[in-house]
């Protein structure tokens, strides 16, 4: 274990090859290239373990990763924004065939027009295709969360993509604990799912169902996505006894007494925790996981902190309904005998957020017109 | 120390090597016993156009992930670009790295030198490298150079160690990059005015 000054796409690829893998399919595309290089580096210096094949697009990267899969094979890709839209169908596809397939995403705004900043719109538009989906606010995060979501998808079965900020966090170097190979594989093991293709063995696989074996098999996708919380606590046990770090499916940080939290996901999340000394009475709900969406966890830090105001930054928006994320808390928080009040701060387009931002905004009182939804061109 | 960040934003054209001068600036403030981050702003680059890189090196692993408006030090690998944007948000107390020397056009702004509270320094850089022989093509390569100079006026990192650090990220003439390193720390001087025609 040694701290190597490494990019966020460095520690994403040097993770994967540290957990190993019997194949990579990916296409490169910005900012998510620089994995792609790192990862076919490893295969060139024979370090890689497995596959890498070279792909004629996204579309092709994802099914030949779910063809590697059916076999039980552990594999590995990566893409951004337009690469993860044009892979829609196939991710629809792996979660429900149960392949165990582990995807990088890095954060970067959808066209048109052209544009590289890193807002969150590509993920989130695949909310509802049955992966998990954790969201890093730096390097560290983002190597430990790729060996942990190896764990996760094989464990249930259900593909995981690990999300995190392009530039402010793909192109950033920093400082990351990078474990070995063998301590990692340690905690990992060799990759142990059934396979459903075995060669010789002819079959048919994903033939025509009904809808109700249909239903059937979406309420196990998410009955066993709802597990998630008791695995990933107990995975952060072993985490924690073998690199001395661990982390929770949210990381709030709320000083005692405040009555109001910044809830944020990803490169955000670091910029506010940065902040929080300047900012009186506000704490800090990071989240981690946005599916399984963690209503439950949410509710009992809002419950137990007495939580009156909620600040949520989207570096994305739903246009027509508003940011995402504080679409999905309004939702959780329903159930709540006396919800806060949510507020928007919309970073569309992947815009920077500075703490001076966070100043300005928190100033705002509760009688100003737009309290409830700001956006990041007003400040 | 608490809390203390310094940040600087550095200006120069794609094909200057400045987003790996800064991860090597920031690699070498991380080995001299600091936290620090690079990292830059990417938009359609190619060879020529301008680029920005930015670090900051502080005591603390925690460190905001936003840009860096308010530099204490703005590093201008090539003063042929125009636009005062470069100089925007230079800290009252900031320092300004200029690679310019004689034969340069003169395109710094004068009343930054009317600002008593920046120190200025320049460096030939564009000469030293082509002295070592460091270019593609006719497009000489000063950013071993400008990180020499960038070790002396910030004080943050130490020559030796800057030097380990370029050692170990430069595969190619590392010899004359050593050199040009050397050269841009010992050669960098404070102005009072931007010198183009004597130096």
């Amino acid at each position: 274990m040694a701290f190597q000054m490494i990019s966020g796409s460095q520690a994403a690829a040097t993770a994967v090859q540290r957990v190993g893998v019997d194949l990579v399919a990916a296409y490169p595309i910005t900012p998510q290239t620089a994995i792609v290089e790192a990862l076919a580096d490893f295969s060139a210096k024979g370090e890689l373990g497995g596959e890498f094949v070279s792909v004629e697009s996204e579309y092709a990267a994802l099914a030949c990763c779910n063809g590697a899969a059916a076999t039980g094979a552990r594999v590995f890709t990566a893409t951004a924004s337009h690469g993860l839209a044009y892979m829609h169908e196939m991710i629809h596809w792996c979660s429900g065939a149960r392949f165990p397939i582990v995807m990088v995403n890095v954060n970067r705004t959808i066209g048109a027009p052209w544009c590289l900043d890193p807002d969150q719109g590509d993920s989130l538009s695949q909310r509802d295709t049955g992966w998990l989906q954790l969201y890093c606010a730096n390097a560290q995060e983002v190597f430990d969360m790729v060996i942990q979501a190896f764990i996760i998808a094989e464990e249930l079965l259900l593909p995981c993509m690990v999300v995190f900020d392009g530039f402010y966090i793909s192109h950033t170097y920093e400082a990351v604990d990078v474990a070995d190979a063998d301590q990692v594989r340690k905690l990992v093991g060799p990759p142990a799912f059934a396979p459903q293709v075995i060669p010789g063995q002819p079959g048919n696989l994903h033939g025509l169902s009904t809808g109700e074996t249909h239903l059937k098999l979406v309420k196990d996708r998410h009955q066993t996505m709802l597990r998630l919380p008791v695995l990933f606590n107990k995975i952060n046990k072993a985490f924690a006894k073998q690199f001395g770090r661990s982390y929770n499916i949210l990381e709030t940080q709320i000083p005692s007494g405040a009555k109001r939290a910044i809830v944020a996901a990803g490169a955000t999340a670091e910029t506010v925790r940065w902040a929080l000394p300047v900012l009186a009475d506000t704490g800090l709900i990071q989240l981690r996981v946005f599916r399984p969406f963690p209503a439950a966890e949410i509710r009992q830090v809002i419950e137990e902190n007495e939580l009156t105001e909620l600040l949520v930054v989207d570096r994305n928006c739903s246009v027509g309904m508003g940011g995402i994320f504080a679409q999905e808390l309004r939702s959780a928080l329903y159930e709540l005998p006396k919800p806060p009040q949510v507020r928007s701060l919309i970073l569309a387009g992947g815009v920077d957020l500075t703490e001076q931002m966070l100043v300005d905004l928190l100033q705002t009182t509760g009688n100003e017109e737009n309290f409830a939804l700001r956006w990041g061109d007003e400040f | 120390m608490d809390r203390q960040i310094s940040e600087f934003r550095l200006h120069g054209r794609g094909g200057q090597g400045i987003v790996i001068a800064a991860s090597v600036f920031a690699e070498a403030v991380f080995r001299d016993g600091h936290y620090a981050r690079a990292f830059s702003l990417f938009g359609a680059e190619r060879r020529g156009a301008p680029v920005t890189a930015f670090i900051r090196a502080g005591t603390e692993r925690l460190m905001p992930r936003s840009r860096i408006y308010n530099p204490d030090c703005v590093v201008v690998f090539d003063a042929t670009i125009s636009g005062s944007t470069l100089y925007a948000g230079l800290k009252d107390d900031g320092l300004l790295l200029l690679n310019a020397g004689p034969g340069w056009p003169e395109t710094v702004p004068q009343e930054l030198f009317e600002n008593q509270s920046y120190r200025i320094y320049q460096v030939d850089a564009r000469e030293i490298a082509w002295k070592h022989k460091l270019a593609i093509g006719s497009f000489p390569m000063v950013n071993t150079v400008m990180l020499g100079a960038m070790a002396r006026v910030s004080g943050l990192v130490s020559i030796d160690t800057l030097l380990k650090s370029i050692k170990q990220r430069v595969s190619a003439s590392i010899d004359a990059n050593v050199k040009a390193t050397i050269d841009g720390y010992e050669n960098v001087e404070e102005v009072s005015g931007f010198v183009t025609g004597t130096i």
